[in-house]
């Protein structure tokens, strides 16, 4: 063979190489591929059979809990149920289904687990079921029996279809297979038949951090009198000192701001000195034109005042917006800055629903932010309950071994209620936490752990 | 011809082992990347603390920092730490993890951190909101950060949603930054700033619960929540 010859062979040879290569390569990462979508799709399976095991649990448990006559059992009962109901709606949410098929579900999942807890409650004070409680729970029931019976009709048709089908067209990974077909697509069209079924019970009355009610929680602190834009403009401007703003820019409002939790103007303020970027954001209620929050996202350079002056400045600070009698409780530095928790207090009373939020920059002891959401949530005129039992009976249920360091009289949220309490401040083994013992029937309301670092104090 | 055939035969098999090497060293950088996301203390710009102090002291005496010891992560110990993984042969990423805590000789760290506080402590969830924030409103104005995150929040708190921060973040087809994985990417200073701001109590949004952009939202649905506000690019809405 000549020389020429051989070169006629090279370039083919090559490229068949490279084809081959490439083939080879080609047939790994399909591999590689199927194998995650295994992996995926036995992790879905998992979710769903799981689903519906709990939904099962969750349904018999309703069932037998309303045969049950002994608060003992129904206790027992309710706790198996909302685990059941909890794991349930957790497992839901990690389906690969999109929200808006899954929100009422999930929802009437949640609020199922958390009237239990409701109703625990409720015996663990000696109270009997009431026949509206009963009627709520054969709602839940019937609602629960009828997920069951989707979920079982959905295992009967899925036979040999997948979750990944319908996966890989939502997702978008490409639609060559049939989203019809999809295991998900089918849970979504049972989840929608089930939709109709549970928006047509009542809503679930009771007392919980999940309920209706507490959702749907209007602020009872504001005046009732209603602002224009303008008038909310001039507010924000004076609030933050009308010779330092330079310019005040609305944000846009939607149709349906009226159904915030707090309807509000927000404003961009930019101040004299700083650059267009760095506008002071700020919050102004619709009733009465107050200033629910400001935020000011300037950079903040090296201390220079300690955290005992900073709180001062604060305390100038909310004297001059208007609210008296605000103790701090609990700081938290970060950013250069330290966040200060006050709340209102009257007749030596700590008021904890009543907080008002304020961040002092640590350079220049300027306050840049402020947080009066919860306050104006909450504030209202109230009458105090008498303690029933002196704080001695109170710190004789207390834990033998845990050291008070401090007590004093502290009114607490508890759902939609606030209890009045004797607070416990102490030290248990070495971990610090509040007690609270309800002034009148001696009750332990409330524990919380304290988790102290440099930075300040967090609550758990 | 037989030497040619040898030859081009061994090339393709370099080639062909070459291409077979690379998928799995794929796969444990990423593993890597996640544990790092994980630790049980991960310092990075903005964080604070005795550990930071320790690091830049560390850093200091070896010569790659040459700013004050005063346990705060700022520009000057993000460049140190990034010169140090530079010079040895970490990735560069300015971010205190697992194997840069190794390599400048402070693992005891992890260890203090979980006397006293029994490992409590926030830390995680500031920074996977902070990842969240970073890969949805990247280039918003700091308030519509500040609503991404308080909107996340929200959802916690939500019956119909998940109940923890990572289950409302996770969720299937919730967040596209999270379905495109720009959610793993580090979170910037403000990122994490609007994260701590959320987890304070802000809430520019006032409770909304869902947001989108009207130049790319293509769910028929999301238009019909109801609209509370604009910030920045997106509507906020219930």
């Amino acid at each position: 063979m000549d020389n020429r010859g051989r070169r006629h062979w090279i370039a083919p040879s090559i490229l068949s190489l490279l084809l081959l290569a490439a083939i080879i390569w080609g047939y790994n990462q399909y591999y590689v591929k199927s194998k995650y979508e295994v992996a995926l799709e036995n992790q879905y399976q998992r979710l769903f059979y799981d689903v519906k095991k709990h939904v099962e649990n969750v349904q018999v448990g309703l069932s037998k809990a309303l045969v049950a006559s002994s608060k003992e059992r129904n206790i027992l009962l309710f706790s198996q149920i909302m685990s059941d109901a909890n794991f349930a709606q957790d497992k839901l949410g990690q389906l690969p289904i999109s929200h808006a098929e899954v929100a009422n579900t999930e929802k009437f999942l949640t609020q199922a687990a958390d009237y239990c807890y409701y109703l625990i409650q409720k015996h663990l004070e000696g109270e009997d079921i009431t026949p509206e409680q009963r009627e709520a729970l054969t709602n839940l029931q019937n609602n629960s029996a009828a997920f069951n019976e989707e979920l079982d009709r959905l295992h009967q048709a899925m036979a040999d279809s997948s979750f990944m089908y319908g996966v890989a067209s939502n997702m978008g990974f490409g639609g060559r297979r049939n989203q019809e077909d999809g295991l998900g697509s089918q849970l979504q069209a049972s989840l929608l038949n089930l939709e109709a079924g549970v928006s047509e019970t009542p809503e679930l009355i009771y007392d919980g951090p999940f309920a209706d009610q507490m959702l749907n929680r209007k602020p009872v602190g504001l005046p009732q009198n209603k602002v224009s834009m303008e008038e909310a403009q001039q507010a924000a401007i004076e609030f933050f000192g009308e010779d330092r703003v330079q310019d005040v820019e609305a944000f846009e409002l939607g149709e349906n701001i009226n159904e915030a939790r707090i309807p509000a103007y927000t404003f961009n303020l930019f101040p004299n000195n700083q650059q267009r970027e760095l506008a002071v954001y700020m919050g102004v209620a619709q009733q009465g034109g107050k200033v629910l929050w400001m935020s000011n996202p300037r950079p903040i350079s090296n201390a220079q005042i300690s955290v005992e002056e900073a709180e001062q400045y604060a305390i100038e600070y909310l004297k001059e917006k208007g609210f008296e009698n605000m103790v701090s409780n609990y700081y938290l530095q970060y950013d250069g800055g330290v966040l200060f928790n006050f709340v209102n207090t009257e007749n030596d009373i700590t008021i904890y629903p009543d907080l008002v939020k304020v961040k002092v920059a640590l350079d220049t002891g300027e306050i840049v932010g402020f947080d009066a959401s919860a306050y104006y949530l909450n504030h209202q005129d109230r009458e105090f309950d008498t303690p029933e039992i002196s704080v001695e009976e109170a710190a004789s249920t207390l834990r033998e071994g845990f050291e008070v360091d401090s007590i004093r009289l502290a009114l607490i949220p508890k759902g939609k209620r606030e209890v009045l309490c004797y607070e416990f401040k102490g030290m248990y083994e070495d971990s610090q936490f509040i007690v609270y013992v309800n002034v009148l029937n001696g009750k332990e309301e409330e524990i919380l752990q304290l988790i102290h670092n440099e930075n300040g104090t967090l609550t758990f | 011809m037989k030497k040619f055939i040898a030859r081009t035969l061994i090339l393709a098999l370099v080639f062909l082992f070459i291409i077979q090497c690379y998928e799995p060293g794929k796969v444990v950088e990423t593993a890597n990347r996640y544990t790092s996301y994980l630790a049980p203390r991960t310092l990075y710009w903005g964080s604070t603390g005795e550990e930071v102090r320790i690091a830049q002291d560390k850093l200091r005496r070896w010569g790659y920092y040459d700013g004050a010891v005063d346990g705060v992560f700022g520009a000057r110990t993000y460049r140190a730490v990034r010169r140090f993984q530079e010079r040895n042969g970490l990735s560069v990423d300015g971010i205190i993890g697992p194997a840069t805590a190794r390599a400048l000789g402070m693992p005891s760290a992890y260890a203090a951190q979980a006397g006293s506080s029994q490992g409590v402590n926030r830390s995680a969830d500031e920074y996977l909101l902070a990842r969240c924030v970073h890969g949805e409103a990247r280039g918003e104005p700091y308030v519509g950060k500040v609503a991404v995150a308080a909107v996340v929040l929200n959802r916690v708190r939500h019956p119909s949603f998940p109940n923890t921060i990572a289950g409302v973040i996770y969720q299937p087809l919730a967040f596209t930054a999270v379905a495109d994985g720009q959610i793993n990417l580090t979170p910037d200073k403000d990122s994490i700033r609007a994260a701590r701001d959320a987890l304070n109590g802000w809430d520019p949004t006032y409770g909304c619960l869902y947001y989108w952009n009207p130049a790319t939202a293509t769910s028929k649905w999301i238009w019909s929540r109801k609209v509370m506000l604009k910030i920045g690019k997106h509507w906020f809405g219930l």
